[in-house]
């Protein structure tokens, strides 16, 4: 599970987020969801501590990440901002190098590993060097190395961007998967109908604020429109207005 | 496995197969003995050159005299028709002896006889050479002065007032570490080449390529990742160091050094403690590089700023071989000057104090920990990503 209370960042003069609450419980699916710049990767960075908030706090299944991070990075899996790779080690190795600054033991390693590829069908890549993936293939890599150590919360940043649509299902696929094994999954995502369709909890943030928050039809009824695109547009502008 | 391994491994792999710097950072190292072989046989074959040199001479039959007693000094004579300015202008030749027609007259009137020897100042292969025939001259004049001195019932000491002797307190073994000098520079000079890649792509590489941020996300310190890829680095740049060093001396080995009347003897012994005195120059070489990766904007500044400290530890060495000095205790805590004393001087095979391997190694050590140390502290910021 995931706690967020009160968060606020700044950048020198930039807020880039302020005073952000939010929960994303287990066995749910949370979409953070807004335009560029809303705050959402920052609120990710604080969450698997790469940033240090200036106020608030960040719990991860109960573990402050300000004050035990590495403790609470150990209950995490990330897919982060950058999905950069080591262009000259196979999709195999990336998976147990990350496997292994997880401290997963050996044995389990390679099982798991195997597990991932298969799940993620990327069994004719796997022990290709990864210099010339696709995204799409990119994007599987940096999933599975997120995933190796079985964490019992997923922090996703936009997921699905520039995928094409095999490997946006397959993302999709995975999330449903996390879901169903009870893991706490968080995500962020500038597109409203992958957040409309995957999540059961919608935080709408613009301009670093949280401007709306539930299931599909709370944010409907908080915008006043039927359409949820619509109603996201709305909520985003009253703010910048 | 411990963290610090993890990356190790990652990085050395990494590494390895990455071929072009692969070449990029062991061309050095192979070539340096080809340039020791090349540049020592070079220095033994102008001397060499020098001492069964031929004279080309113009003139040479108005002092038959002379010209026999050259020919006896195991010099070759070669008659020289033309413009003597000319020849050695357009390189043709290294140097002309112009005797004067007047030879004979002036010598029989016991007058001073000017021997031209035409050289190009511009040229240092002919320097010996030139040397040489000004030696033979200046002998020959002695000679036929001392005989002239002798005819009038003087003894020749009479214009001999003084005469200086040189007494060369180096061993021989010393003087032929002199000429090699830059062997010591060639050895430090692999410890920064060999791991500068691996350095430069482990920080400002990781951070330009967008690994960074997964990295650093993991569960495990920050300094413990630094550390990982401090010994990555090290690894390579302590190869880089060893290879150098065997193969120059191998090569030095295959060096006609008793032509220069040197000496170059060296044991395993020697070329073990000269490993050992050399070692710290890797962890501080690469945690330089480290440092400056991480600090670096881009992989491009990172690259320039690696390149340019290279020079750093060239610093020492082209120092002593302009302004030699000796050796005292505290030099060796001075990290990079230091190690190139301590090679210097095994390879004079002198003996080397204990507290000098002592002082070197520590001082490098605790140097190179503490940019380490603020490498891991750069990691450790918010902004390390952008930077």
């Amino acid at each position: 599970m995931i706690e967020v209370k009160s968060l606020s960042k700044a950048f020198g003069d930039i807020r880039a987020i302020n005073d952000i609450t939010f929960t994303a419980g287990n066995g749910r699916v949370t979409g953070l969801l807004g335009p560029n710049g809303a705050g959402k990767s920052t609120t990710l960075r604080i969450l698997y501590g790469l940033l240090v908030q200036d106020t608030g706090t960040a719990l991860i299944d109960n573990i402050d990440i300000k004050s035990d991070r590495l403790r609470a990075q150990q209950r995490i899996g990330v897919l982060p901002d950058s999905h950069g790779l080591y262009v000259r080690l196979t999709a195999r190795e990336h998976i147990h190098y990350f496997g292994r600054m997880h401290n997963v033991d050996e044995n389990k390693l390679e099982s798991r590993t195997n597990e991932l590829i298969k799940i993620l069908n990327m069994e004719a890549i796997a022990d290709r060097q990864v210099e010339g993936f696709s995204q799409g293939e990119r994007m599987k890599v940096c999933l599975a190395r997120s995933l190796i150590h079985d964490p019992a919360n997923v922090l996703l940043d936009e997921p699905t961007n520039g995928l094409d649509v095999m490997t946006t299902r397959t993302v999709r696929e995975i999330i449903s998967e996390l879901k169903s094994r009870n893991i706490a999954v968080l995500f962020s995502s500038h597109l409203m109908h992958e957040v409309s369709r995957l999540c059961d909890h919608i935080i709408i943030v613009s301009e670093g604020s949280i401007v709306a928050s539930g299931t599909t039809d709370e944010i409907r009824a908080a915008a006043g429109e039927d359409n949820l695109e619509e109603a996201f547009v709305k909520l985003v502008e009253r703010v910048v207005a | 496995m411990h963290p610090v391994r993890i990356v190790l491994g990652k990085e050395v792999l990494d590494a390895v197969r990455d071929k072009r710097a692969l070449l990029t950072a062991f061309l050095f190292p192979l070539l340096s003995p080809l340039l020791v072989y090349f540049m020592m046989t070079a220095i033994i074959e102008l001397k060499t050159d020098a001492e069964n040199m031929t004279i080309p001479i113009m003139g040479a039959e108005h002092a038959p005299a002379l010209i026999q007693w050259l020919s006896e000094q195991d010099v070759h004579i070669e008659d020289f028709q033309g413009d003597p300015k000319q020849a050695v202008k357009d390189k043709v030749m290294e140097l002309v002896v112009i005797i004067p027609n007047n030879y004979q007259q002036r010598f029989r009137q016991l007058k001073t006889v000017a021997i031209e020897v035409v050289s190009d100042g511009s040229r240092t292969d002919s320097r010996p050479k030139v040397r040489r025939v000004n030696d033979l001259l200046r002998r020959y004049n002695r000679k036929i002065g001392a005989l002239r001195l002798i005819v009038r019932g003087v003894s020749p000491d009479v214009i001999r007032v003084i005469v200086a002797q040189n007494i060369d307190v180096a061993s021989k073994a010393q003087r032929a570490a002199t000429a090699m000098n830059f062997i010591p520079m060639y050895i430090v000079l692999a410890t920064f080449i060999a791991g500068m890649g691996i350095a430069v792509d482990s920080t400002a590489g990781e951070r330009e390529r967008k690994t960074l941020e997964p990295l650093i996300i993991n569960p495990v310190e920050r300094y413990q990742i630094v550390m990982g890829k401090w010994l990555a680095a090290t690894l390579f740049s302590a190869l880089g160091m060893a290879i150098t060093l065997v193969l120059c001396i191998a090569a030095m080995g295959q060096v006609p050094l008793e032509e220069l009347g040197l000496q170059f003897h060296i044991n395993t012994r020697q070329i073990l403690l000269m490993l050992v005195a050399a070692l710290p120059l890797a962890f501080l070489a690469s945690s330089m590089q480290l440092l400056l990766g991480i600090f670096a904007k881009s992989f491009k500044d990172a690259q320039s700023y690696i390149g340019l400290l290279v020079l750093l530890p060239m610093a020492p060495s082209m120092y002593m071989l302009f302004k030699p000095f000796a050796t005292q205790e505290w030099m060796f805590t001075i990290p990079m000057l230091g190690q190139h004393l301590l090679l210097v001087d095994l390879l004079g095979a002198k003996d080397v104090p204990l507290i000098g391997y002592f002082y070197s190694t520590i001082s490098c050590l605790v140097f190179s920990m503490a940019l380490v140390l603020v490498t891991a502290r750069l990691f450790q910021r918010e902004s390390i990503l952008s930077n």
